[in-house]
């Protein structure tokens, strides 16, 4: 655990519009840590988390991801780079017509590029793994059912053990929990939380639930407009600088 | 409870109400006009008089005359014709249905890989569907000479066409969620469409494959006509012949094999939706 394992240096992003989204953010993931991004709409969270992704092309700054220059790839060697990434999104995002293990599995078809899983076939060697990494989210009896027949929080998990599928060092969750109820919420968290400290896996998760932040975070990053304003451990978070990250600007920045 | 509610509230005055008496505005009354103007030059166009069917009706009666009893002994005769006609259908649609695939895949915005190739494939889907069946026919025809293939060939244009297009629209109304988190796991491309995509859009292409059989099979009765085999060369032969007796056995063969294709391709489709 010498290096970090994402570790986002200077990294700024200019959309085309000309709205800056992120401003000289910094950040380090280590393996087996949970670090939760905090912060209201539009403050470049979820920008962040898809500059790490490789998904957009930050204008400045670096990304390392297990030592790969994410932000100097492109094509093929960026989606070999990014299979060490496993994504969570809002939506679970399966295929809701096919089986649970049959969407896990599809975790696994960066690993297995050939003609027969481009005709649409499953490896069926990875069975087996596809089963343990349901186990792992405590639906392993769910294998043959379809995917459509779930609840939100079931969808979501399988949604993370398709990301297991994938063997991936970190997870990067874009806010998880946004359709799920708050029962449900605690219960992926507290997966995402597991998965970071019992298998070693680095989770960088971006939420809007506070609560749900201190009670499972390793650390909080707060941001706003675009810059990181604390990374601290939970326990050291102010309620004052959680709330400062939701209060409007100033009110004579804003037209009459 | 309505009544109670009109004496609380007071009641609209006439002219104030929140729901204006209809008044023809003078622009539906413009549009009402050009319809029927519209419809009247249709009628002049197509030199419509009643009368000629009143006229014309002592050789309608005459021919329905004459084409009674159908002629059951030629039955036998028109039995390979007609599963002509069936598997004309049927070979068109399987072939157009393993060419449509890709050409949707690349006539889709949200899988096409490239704007080139978008725009190709849709120029390709357009003249397929634009140019009728029968044309279609009378150039294979004349490419391949009379019988069955020439018209299996114009119905696979011809539905290349249209179950392009459609497969095209099934697969740009599909949520993007699972293509983006395939995308996201190395999958080659190829793979994120027959993973994610394909299993989303199947029951829907299956359903519009089904209906495209029941067309396709319809249709290449009628691509008899220009000599593409099939019960409906039989049946220009026998008119040219004036064998109606031949033609009523025809028909009621032909409505057999239509019926019967639309109920087994409805209750198919039934069953996938």
């Amino acid at each position: 655990m010498s290096k970090p394992l994402i570790e986002v240096s200077g990294l700024a992003m200019r959309y085309p519009t000309g709205r800056m989204a992120l401003t000289d953010t910094s950040l380090t993931l280590n393996a087996g840590e949970l670090v939760v991004i905090l912060g209201a709409n539009g403050c470049g969270k979820s920008t962040l988390l898809r500059c790490v992704a490789g998904i957009l092309q930050p204008t400045a700054g670096q990304v390392h991801v297990a030592g790969e220059p994410m932000t100097a790839l492109a094509g093929r060697p960026l989606a070999e780079a990014r299979m060490a990434l496993g994504m969570v999104f809002q939506n679970a995002n399966l295929v809701k017509r096919r089986s649970v293990i049959a969407n896990v599995l599809t975790g696994t078809l960066g690993r297995h590029r050939n003609w027969k899983t481009a005709l649409g076939l499953l490896p069926k060697a990875e069975r087996p793994f596809a089963q343990r990494c349901l186990e792992e989210v405590g639906l392993g009896s769910f294998a043959e059912q379809r995917a459509g027949t779930l609840s939100g929080g079931q969808a979501q998990r399988v949604s993370v053990a398709r990301a297991l599928a994938q063997r991936p060092l970190a997870l990067l969750a874009d806010e998880p929990v946004a359709s799920l109820d708050p029962e449900a919420s605690e219960e992926l968290m507290g997966l995402l939380r597991r998965l970071a400290h019992e298998d070693g896996l680095g989770v960088l998760c971006v939420l809007h639930q506070p609560d749900l932040a201190r009670r499972h975070a390793d650390r909080i990053l707060g941001m706003k407009g675009g810059r990181v304003q604390f990374d601290q451990k939970p326990a050291d978070v102010q309620e004052v600088d959680v709330s400062s990250l939701y209060t409007k600007p100033a009110p004579e920045a804003l037209p009459a | 409870m309505n009544g109670f509610a009109l004496k609380t509230v007071p009641a609209p005055s006439e002219k104030g109400s929140a729901m204006p008496r209809r008044r023809l505005n003078p622009l539906t009354f413009l549009f009402i006009f050009l319809g029927i103007a519209l419809f009247l030059q249709s009628a002049i166009v197509v030199h419509a008089r009643p009368q000629d069917l009143i006229t014309g009706a002592a050789g309608i009666a005459d021919i329905l005359r004459r084409s009674f009893p159908p002629d059951f002994a030629g039955l036998p005769d028109a039995l390979w014709p007609a599963l002509e006609t069936i598997d004309m259908g049927l070979f068109g649609t399987a072939i157009a249905l393993v060419f449509a695939l890709p050409v949707a895949l690349l006539a889709a915005r949200n899988t096409t890989p490239a704007k080139p190739l978008y725009f190709l494939s849709r120029g390709l889907i357009a003249l397929a569907r634009v140019v009728p069946d029968l044309v279609w026919a009378l150039i294979f025809v004349t490419a391949v000479g009379l019988g069955p293939f020439p018209g299996a060939l114009a119905i696979v244009i011809h539905s290349l066409g249209m179950m392009g297009r459609l497969f095209a629209e099934t697969i740009e109304d599909i949520d993007m969620g699972p293509v983006e988190a395939l995308t996201m796991t190395g999958a080659g491309r190829l793979a994120v469409f027959s993973h994610a995509v394909v299993p989303t859009v199947m029951p829907s292409l299956l359903g519009i494959t089904l209906y495209r059989l029941d067309e396709n099979i319809r249709s290449s009765l009628i691509l008899g006509f220009v000599g593409a085999g099939g019960i409906g060369f039989q049946l220009l032969t026998a008119m040219n012949l004036f064998q109606y007796r031949t033609v009523s056995m025809l028909l009621i063969l032909t409505f057999i094999i239509v019926v019967g294709v639309e109920r087994i391709s409805a209750a198919l489709r039934q069953r996938i939706a």
